[in-house]
């Protein structure tokens, strides 16, 4: 059988080959990420509260960035809503990967918060791929995984007949 | 599912974006080093004030990132809401 070169696992060569070590290593990525926003979360909560007025502050600064006209947009119109979503965002997408439970939604969310932090911060004093870039491109790699099929509670809703029924909130779960 | 599994729509947007990405990061930092110091796409001091840029706007780089990124989402929710979604995906 020919070897395809964009795929390896097409032929000779199988995935299932690491797939011991690959899946653990998934869902330990998926728990060290999952850990970091709920800690960044948690720590906004004990500190200020629900009202993380920073948020709003911070997106109305990034007016000059790519990304300003949504971020200013956000921080002029809705500061109540920044306050309590920052704090309560970031735990509840970081508690959806500790637990594996819908994995790809929360990454999503995930990838927004990360765009923002990336393009915010601006910290490209060491070059453009920083640590912001990696989180942003960790949380699409938990989506394009389906992280949580892998010791994560996914795995169990996808088998209820509810999913079953709606296959389509794979693309949500996973 | 294997790449040559993916339709002409699937490779189109997946292409499209994964190759924003890599335009805004790679290609465009690769002219950033010919272009010469300070080799990163800004420099900034202590204080955080920005007092070196690199040969490409930093902003014209990340809004490749962001656009790349963009697509991605958008192809996922139009996978969220197509009509034959979630037939290939396969549950372990």
């Amino acid at each position: 059988m020919a070897h395809d070169a964009a795929d390896s696992t097409v032929g000779e060569f199988d995935i299932r080959l690491a797939h011991p070590v690959a899946v653990y290593w998934v869902a330990l990525l998926r728990v060290i990420t999952g850990w970091w926003f709920f800690h960044s979360g948690l720590s906004k909560v004990l500190s200020d509260g629900f009202a993380y007025s920073y948020g709003w502050r911070y997106l109305r600064g990034m007016g000059d960035t790519v990304l300003g006209p949504l971020a200013t947009w956000m921080g002029y119109n809705f500061p109540q809503v920044i306050e309590v979503m920052v704090p309560l965002g970031e735990m509840l997408i970081g508690l959806g990967l500790l637990a594996g439970v819908l994995v790809r939604l929360a990454s999503l969310f995930g990838m927004f918060f990360m765009s923002l932090f990336w393009v915010g911060n601006a910290d490209f004093n060491h070059g453009l791929v920083n640590g912001d870039l990696m989180g942003l491109l960790m949380f699409a790699t938990m989506i394009v995984l389906a992280a949580g099929r892998y010791y994560g509670l996914d795995a169990v809703i996808e088998q209820t007949q509810f999913v079953k029924d709606h296959p389509r909130l794979r693309y949500l779960l996973g | 599912m294997a790449t040559n599994q993916l339709g002409t729509f699937d490779k189109v947007m997946i292409y499209t974006s994964t190759g924003l990405i890599l335009l805004g990061v790679v290609v465009l930092g690769i002219v950033e080093m010919l272009d010469g110091p300070p080799y990163v796409a800004e420099k900034t001091n202590q204080a955080g004030d920005v007092i070196a840029t690199g040969g490409v706007d930093p902003a014209i780089r990340t809004g490749l990132v962001i656009a790349g990124v963009a697509l991605l989402m958008l192809y996922g929710l139009y996978k969220l809401t197509a009509p034959d979604s979630g037939a290939a995906e396969t549950v372990r």
